[in-house]
């Protein structure tokens, strides 16, 4: 336990320092961007004088390191400044848009594993034979077409010819349902409404498996690549002279073992689907906070940029801190070397 | 159970079985990625059409025609430079309160102390409440088309943003609410998702039973995605920005096709102080060398509709100045050669730069076709792809201004004071509107004397002239006028949007839902 809690805390100490670095290292690719934010905010028709009087409130009129003090001086307090997109606080902006975003990831992310992982163990456990192949080409296919490209076929084949599934939004217009977490499923669910519920189901589920197709099909290569290693060890052998039945040797000896590399990958393609989420969330209207992101920085919102990337930086540190955990959790190898190391 | 009761009973459930049970009438509509909901800030399409329907403005335009006719105001009377308004006494906010000189007058001053959205139309006038339904606007000098550009004075309720704000001008509160006059009020505004208007009960116009009961404006659809919507009967109004082959598909499937024109034009602006466009011969030449018919079938929807008609001179048609509609633009090769012969460079030394932005794909194809027209010349250019950002910085300097910038300009409040001034007068150069760096003292008197002139002939006199001047020295190619398309469900019936004779003549006024008729 002391070796995971030390693990823990290294990791939260390097996190931190990543995001000091991501900060600083957005802080200066957004103000080399082409464009002046006071001018793009203000519109085409603002005069010189007003541009002017906007930089000086922005500080966009003082050094780069002044800037950043300011910034981290307003982040301190939790004031990541008013977003010139909407208008609003970018706080505000991400507390309303963030959970759209994470309930989709989730959802997606949960797919991922449930379809990705035993996907990739069918194959391993039948290489060579007709599961393989069809597996196989099923990743292929999924990998190749980025989540845009899979939200736009699906949209046609189950919205458009098929009208099996809503096209936009998180829920029918009909619904009005009271915000507490934000996360429209859960919100559903703590106010009793059934229909709303099964509304934000219905909604969630085509741009959720668009956004998973290209993660299940990683998933299931490397649980199959790795699996299909792991059968050559010698105590897998050993397992088949005992006798023991192959299900039982895919689930219980040669599953474990493959699964860690595979972690590592589903957390990184988890956290990258906050970031690939836009397209997906732009072709099913879903007002999540990827859209947004994409949107400031074409608007070049100082603001808001730093304050979409900060955290999807920081998402992306604890769900990799979680991975970790977790392999450690897995791995007694990775236990004993961290407690050996502190 | 008594006799009576079961007879009170009967007769209830009788009563609630015959009346006739009316389904909430709904229409969607869509528009860019955000919507701008404080009336301050409006600037854009959609910020206009949440404007135009949640805040009332003390004239709007006549429909069908010129000019402009009382809405919250009754009448008028201005001796140039001071304009006094008396007002309905009969108009009450969403709130409930009485709308009076001093909302006005809050409304002006807050506009100005925010600057931003089309406060500039605003910034040399002062007004004063001289009683609760009178109210004077003081110019600092005289200025025609004032009343013009009170279409863009949304009236804000002062007490209401007061009683819920702390600040003055309660920048935060109206980002998010509504708090005018207008036919619908916001029932909830999400600026990246959606915003909901329902009919107001107290509108002092009264709001028909036809029109919409609720109004869901979504913000930045993708284009397959609307194609569906609409397709699956759950979008009613695309907006004007899908692409044409996406109208195209929708009209085929039996999308009626509505259209907003006599606002604007799209404009090839050269760079007048740049070799050889510095040259009146050579800008001639290549504004003969475009093949105007081209660009027009270009952006053709299909043989009725099309998103522009020819352009008939500098000016859109409608709009004073304007040339017959009939009198078009033409490609004409061997004017180009004379004036290529008349021009002081060498047409072999020429490379000239043709920029497209970005963000508009449409534009790209109109530099190829500039390319193989001034090829055709013996001209060579560069085509040169920009983003906004890029484009509107490098425009504040000439040196860095391309040779060819392409626009769509719009007259904010449909007077073409508005259209012009800002892209021709030499006090406006180095704007996103003005890459020509025009500097001529004719335009110059032209523009100012359709500022000050007294009346509307005088004013169709003053931009008569400078139509012709602007022809005669060609800074700008001048593409074709501007018709927004529409497509859109049978569902709904749009008359402003549809019928020449119900028509705004101003950008997004064609939206107000009162106007439309819900037929499902």
């Amino acid at each position: 336990m002391a070796s995971v809690i030390g693990l823990l805390f290294r990791r939260l100490l390097i996190s931190f320092i990543v995001l000091i670095g991501v900060s600083m290292l957005i802080f200066a690719i957004a103000r080399v961007i082409p464009g002046d934010p006071a001018r793009i905010a203000l519109g085409p028709n603002a005069k010189a004088e007003q541009i002017e009087q906007l930089r000086a409130e922005m500080h966009l009129d003082e050094s780069l390191p002044v800037q950043y003090a300011q910034f981290l001086s307003d982040l301190s307090r939790g004031d990541l400044g008013t977003s010139l997109y909407t208008n609003r606080p970018v706080t505000t902006d991400i507390v309303q848009f963030l959970p759209a975003t994470l309930e989709l990831v989730f959802l997606a992310g949960l797919i991922m594993v449930l379809v990705g992982l035993p996907l990739g163990i069918l194959a391993a456990r039948y290489q060579g034979r007709w599961p393989d192949h069809l597996v196989r080409i099923l990743a292929l296919l999924t990998v190749s077409a980025p989540g845009f490209v899979w939200a736009v076929i699906l949209m046609l084949l189950f919205a458009f010819y098929l009208p099996l599934f809503p096209i936009a939004g998180r829920i029918a217009d009909i619904h009005e349902v009271q915000r507490i977490t934000g996360f429209l499923i859960i919100d559903t669910l703590l106010a009793g409404n059934v229909a709303a519920f099964g509304s934000a189901i219905h909604h969630i589920i085509l741009p959720a498996v668009a956004l998973s197709l290209s993660g299940i099909g990683q998933a299931a290569r490397l649980t199959r690549a790795n699996m299909v290693e792991t059968y050559k060890k010698p105590y897998i052998e050993m397992a088949h002279a005992y006798g023991f039945f192959p299900n039982r040797i895919a689930r219980s000896y040669a599953f474990k073992p493959s699964l860690i590399p595979s972690l590592t990958i589903i957390g990184l393609d988890f956290a990258a689907m906050l970031g690939n989420a836009f397209l997906v969330e732009a072709v099913f209207a879903w007002p999540g906070l990827s859209r947004y992101g994409v949107a400031v920085i074409l608007r070049k919102d100082l603001n808001a940029i730093m304050g979409t990337v900060l955290i999807i930086a920081l998402t992306f540190l604890i769900v990799n801190i979680i991975v970790d955990l977790l392999i450690a959790f897995l791995n007694p190898r990775i236990r004993y070397s961290t407690r050996e190391a502190s | 159970m008594t006799r009576k009761t079961t007879l009170a009973t009967v007769l209830c459930v009788a009563s609630l079985l015959s009346t006739p049970i009316f389904a909430e009438t709904v229409l969607r509509i869509d528009e860019v990625a955000v919507g701008e909901l404080d009336p301050a800030k409006a600037s854009d399409y959609a910020d206009s059409i949440l404007m135009f329907n949640v805040y009332d403005t003390l004239v709007i335009p006549q429909q069908g025609g010129p000019g402009h006719v009382a809405h919250l105001a009754t009448s008028w009377e201005s001796d140039g430079a001071t304009y006094t308004f008396e007002l309905r006494d009969d108009v009450k906010f969403q709130s409930g309160n009485s709308m009076t000189a001093a909302d006005v007058v809050y409304s002006l001053e807050r506009m100005q102390a925010l600057g931003a959205g089309l406060s500039y139309l605003f910034t040399d006038v002062k007004a004063e409440a001289k009683s609760d339904t009178s109210v004077q606007f003081t110019l600092a000098q005289p200025y025609a088309p004032f009343v013009a550009s009170l279409v863009r004075l949304p009236i804000v309720d002062m007490a209401f943003v007061k009683a819920n704000s702390e600040s003055e001008w309660g920048e935060e509160f109206l980002s998010a609410n509504g708090a005018g006059t207008g036919a619908y009020g916001v029932k909830s505004h999400n600026p990246q998702e959606e915003t909901v208007m329902t009919k107001s009960d107290s509108y002092f116009l009264g709001v028909p039973d036809v029109a919409p009961d609720t109004v869901r404006l979504r913000y930045g659809l993708e284009a397959a995605t609307v194609r569906t919507l609409i397709s699956q009967g759950e979008h009613d109004i695309a907006s004007q920005w899908l692409p044409p082959e996406v109208i195209q598909a929708l009209a085929k499937d039996g999308a009626q096709l509505l259209t907003e024109s006599g606002t604007g034009a799209f404009y090839f602006k050269m760079n007048t102080t740049k070799a050889p466009l510095d040259d009146v011969n050579c800008r001639l030449a290549l504004s003969h060398a475009f093949d105007y018919g081209t660009a027009v079938q270009m952006i053709a929807i299909n043989d009725e509709v099309s998103a522009g008609s020819p352009a008939s001179g500098a000016i859109p048609v409608g709009m004073y100045g304007a040339n017959p509609a009939d009198a078009v633009m033409a490609r004409d090769m061997d004017k180009a050669k004379e004036y290529l012969d008349a021009c002081k460079y060498d047409a072999a030394d020429f490379n000239i730069e043709v920029s497209w932005i970005a963000e508009v794909p449409l534009e790209e194809r109109f530099a190829l076709l500039m390319q193989s027209n001034f090829t055709e010349l013996g001209i060579k250019s560069e085509i040169k792809k920009l983003p906004w950002a890029l484009f509107a910085e490098q425009v504040s300097k000439p040196e860095n201004t391309p040779h060819i910038s392409q626009l769509f300009v719009n007259a904010v409040t449909g007077d073409p004071d508005t259209l012009l001034y800002g892209m021709y007068h030499s006090s406006t150069p180095g704007t996103w509107q003005s890459p020509e760096y025009l500097s001529d003292a004719k335009v110059d008197e032209f523009l100012d004397a359709g500022r000050s002139a007294a009346d509307d002939a005088g004013r169709e006199e003053a931009y008569k002239a400078l139509n012709a001047r602007l022809m005669e020295i060609a800074p700008t190619i001048y593409g074709f006028d501007r018709q927004s398309v529409f497509a859109a469900s049978n569902r709904v019936k749009v008359p402003a949007l549809s019928d020449a004779s119900q028509a705004f003549g101003l950008d997004g006024m064609g939206f107000s839902f009162r106007l439309m008729e819900m037929t499902e």
